[in-house]
């Protein structure tokens, strides 16, 4: 086989790879813009029924109500969340000892319980401290994430050592050394954290379901499943709702894809 | 040193910020009261709070977090779906018994039906009823699950001044549990069939035609139009047997024993209901869609020239208003052979719930006596509002059901769901009614596939049976 002809066939698989991936997105695009009758029937070419949709939409959900929500939810989680397991993951990796590491598997293991299990423990703990419908009770489980702490950790071992031990003779406090050394050398790792716990936080729905029993409280992908409840589902006023509650997580990752690539495989710059 | 004293003011206020973010950031209206007050100190209080502690703060914050606290015992937090049904509906309710109540208030919290059934599993799991709200929406094959799983979470609404005797017995049957009323019936699911007229003149047939008929004379019928035009008369969704129960209940049959244990070997109507499912297949007379949109798809875009279902599929099919006019709705068939057999049945509906959480009980059935089981002008406004098919018997003779509606050709159609309605046998779904119906869907798969029926009923009995720790 030529070169050439194993490039076509190359192009060929990836072609064939993007339009399997791309498709869902660009249904969800065509479907709200379209009539429920047309989206059942399989139309897959623009409609013309946009502003429509948005009108049942903002008639059915306070949707701006609802994407305010998930920003300052999404927003405050992220950047706490960040700080406390990028802080866990350095120490665990510079300051290691014995016992730390033997935490450290712990925590690991942590990943295995699946949250459905914690739930009803949770909410007795939440709901008797007054936590419900509160920011804080939002957040407070998924602050401390094991996967987090783990990306972190393996970002601090590929911190060169030399660049610690000189910092610490020029004088330069522990704090000092994680925030003005660690944190701008591991940009990309950030980055990566960033993108995921954002898109955690943003998607997040069993547990603000559980603890949001305020309509006020409602996040986007409450809202989302609101739409379907009903005994006939608007899909068109649905797609233009998932469209909107795609495009920050969207334009996030587009933003950072570079830095999440190369976070998310440890790179030093 | 200045860049690290620097540094650390800037942790220093970005924390705080952070922290401070937290703090204020309690959205709830009805429960501001004990829910912004800083939750930092409450989580620190809680780390060395003793369970005793905890259980104390459980009663004390109750009031607060059901949403009506600060705003006095005339405000009752309600759990409901649809915007454009239930919501819709009990709104209309607030409004009428606001009349004579000015000070009562509502405070609707759009809950899915799925979303209830997490939040319900996990109050009633963690044993703090107290976080239920005052009045919820339950689906009602649902209902005996949790009245006899969960009997402390209802009211019992017995001589609460609720007169039920203005319900049908069916529907009724549905929220009674040893006699006593656990509930205020709501919408029905009355079993309707709606077939395009225009598509049968095709074949030469009126509507009339598939009128108060059996299976038999349908299947007769739906082979000679399905020759003719291609359509097949309906669809079911396939994985699911709500169409098999829906048959069984149109029969008075049952799928329970008296001790509770499965009764599917040798239950008369169930075989004969699987195997006019299975010739309903065979045939091509009956479609089927995978999920539950290809089902809608099926009539919506023309693949069978009509549906059988409960009432509400009035809203899809209603879907496309190009379709105006075409539309025609009568009764479902009956089983043949089978002295019971009727041509009336029931798929869903739901109930309002008082919990045994709703601080005002006297006010709660008060507002139900007044509105969803006493008053026509309420029924009068959400028929034509969202198609709510009333239970109360008494709304049925008000002249809003007798308007003619011009999707289906100027049909009467609410007043004939209503007269059909009254006719449904009373069906016991019992607790395990969901593992039932998914253990007679996997049989019914099967058989259509040509399994043997017994030997696929010997099988769903025990899958059951297992399911009920038997």
């Amino acid at each position: 086989m030529t070169e050439k002809n194993k490039l076509i066939i190359q192009y060929i698989v990836l072609i064939f790879a993007s339009v399997i991936s791309v498709f869902p997105l660009v249904w969800m695009m065509i479907a709200a813009t379209n009539r429920t009758v047309d989206i059942i029937a399989g139309k897959l070419t623009f409609g013309t029924q946009l502003v429509t949709n948005y009108n049942n939409l903002i008639a059915n959900q306070d949707i701006f109500r609802g994407f305010m929500n998930s920003v300052k939810y999404s927003v405050i989680q992220t950047l706490v969340s960040i700080l406390i397991c990028s802080l866990a993951g350095y120490g665990f990796e510079v300051f290691h000892d014995k016992v730390k590491d033997a935490l450290m598997a712990l925590i690991l293991m942590s990943m295995m319980i699946p949250f459905v299990a914690l739930m009803i423990p949770l909410f007795r703990m939440f709901s008797s401290v007054g936590l419900l419908n509160s920011t804080l009770g939002f957040i407070l489980p998924s602050l401390s994430t094991p996967f987090l702490i783990m990306l972190f950790r393996a970002a601090a071992r590929s911190f060169p050592a030399e660049m610690i031990e000189a910092a610490r003779i020029d004088g330069l406090n522990e704090f000092g050394i994680f925030f003005r050394m660690f944190i701008p050398t591991m940009r990309s790792t950030f980055a990566a954290a960033l993108t995921v716990t954002f898109m955690n936080a943003w998607n997040n729905y069993i547990w603000p379901k559980v603890i949001m029993q305020d309509s006020k409280a409602q996040t986007l992908p409450m809202m989302i499943s609101n739409l379907t409840s009903g005994y006939f589902t608007d899909y068109g006023a649905l797609m233009l709702a998932v469209l909107i509650t795609t495009l920050p997580t969207a334009v996030l990752f587009l933003a950072l894809q570079k830095n999440f690539a190369e976070g998310i495989t440890g790179a030093v710059k | 040193m200045k860049r690290k004293l620097l540094g650390m003011l800037l942790t220093v206020s970005m924390t705080a910020t952070i922290l401070a973010g937290c703090g204020g950031a309690a959205p709830a209206a009805g429960a501001g009261g004990a829910d912004s007050s800083s939750p930092e100190t409450q989580t620190s209080d809680t780390a060395g709070a003793s369970a005793e502690d905890a259980k104390e703060a459980d009663t004390q914050d109750a009031s607060a977090d059901t949403g009506s606290a600060g705003s006095g015992d005339s405000t009752l937090t309600v759990w409901t779906w649809d915007p454009n049904f239930n919501i819709y509906s009990i709104t209309e309710a607030e409004k009428i018994y606001q009349k004579e109540n000015p000070d009562f208030k509502l405070e609707i919290v759009e809950t899915p039906w799925e979303d209830m059934q997490t939040n319900l599993g996990t109050i009633l799991g963690s044993g703090n009823l107290s976080q239920l709200p005052d009045i919820l929406l339950m689906q009602d094959f649902a209902f005996q699950k949790y009245a006899i799983t969960y009997p402390d979470m209802f009211t019992d609404l017995t001589g609460s001044g609720i007169d039920f005797s203005k319900f049908g017995p069916g529907k009724l049957g549905e929220s009674t549990v040893d006699g006593k009323n656990l509930g205020v019936p709501f919408d029905a699911g009355t079993e309707v069939a709606c077939y395009r007229k225009d598509i049968l003149e095709q074949a030469g047939y009126t509507v009339e035609d598939l009128t108060d008929i059996d299976w038999d004379k349908f299947i007769e019928i739906g082979k000679d139009v399905k020759a003719k035009t291609g359509y097949s008369l309906f669809s079911t969704q396939a994985g699911s047997a709500d169409f098999i129960m829906q048959m069984i209940q149109s029969a008075g049959g049952k799928i329970w024993k008296d001790d509770g244990t499965p009764d599917f070997v040798g239950n008369e109507i169930l075989v004969k209901s699987l195997e006019t499912y299975k010739e309903l297949f065979d045939t091509g007379v009956m479609d089927t869609g995978n999920s539950w949109d290809e089902y809608i798809a099926t009539f919506t875009s023309g693949k069978t020239l009509g549906t059988i279902n409960g009432c509400w599929i009035i809203a899809s099919v209603q879907a496309d208003e190009t379709q105006s006019g075409l539309w025609s709705l009568t009764n479902m068939p009956k089983l043949s052979g089978i002295s019971s057999a009727t041509n009336y049945s029931n798929q869903g509906g739901s109930t309002w719930v008082i919990t045994s959480n709703c601080k005002n009980v006297e006010l709660a059935s008060d507002f139900f006596a007044k509105t969803f089981a006493g008053s026509n002008e309420l029924y009068d406004t959400i028929l034509p509002g969202c198609a709510a098919i009333s239970c109360w018997t008494p709304a049925a003779s008000s002249s809003v059901y007798s308007e003619p509606i011009e999707f289906f050709g100027g049909e009467k159609i609410y007043s004939k769901i209503a007269d059909f309605g009254a006719k449904v046998p009373a069906f016991e779904r019992g607790v395990y009614f969901t593992e039932a119906n998914t253990a007679i869907a996997t049989a019914a798969t099967n058989i259509v596939n040509g399994a043997d029926i017994e030997k696929e009923l010997e099988a769903a009995e025990e899958t059951v049976n297992f399911n009920m720790g038997n």
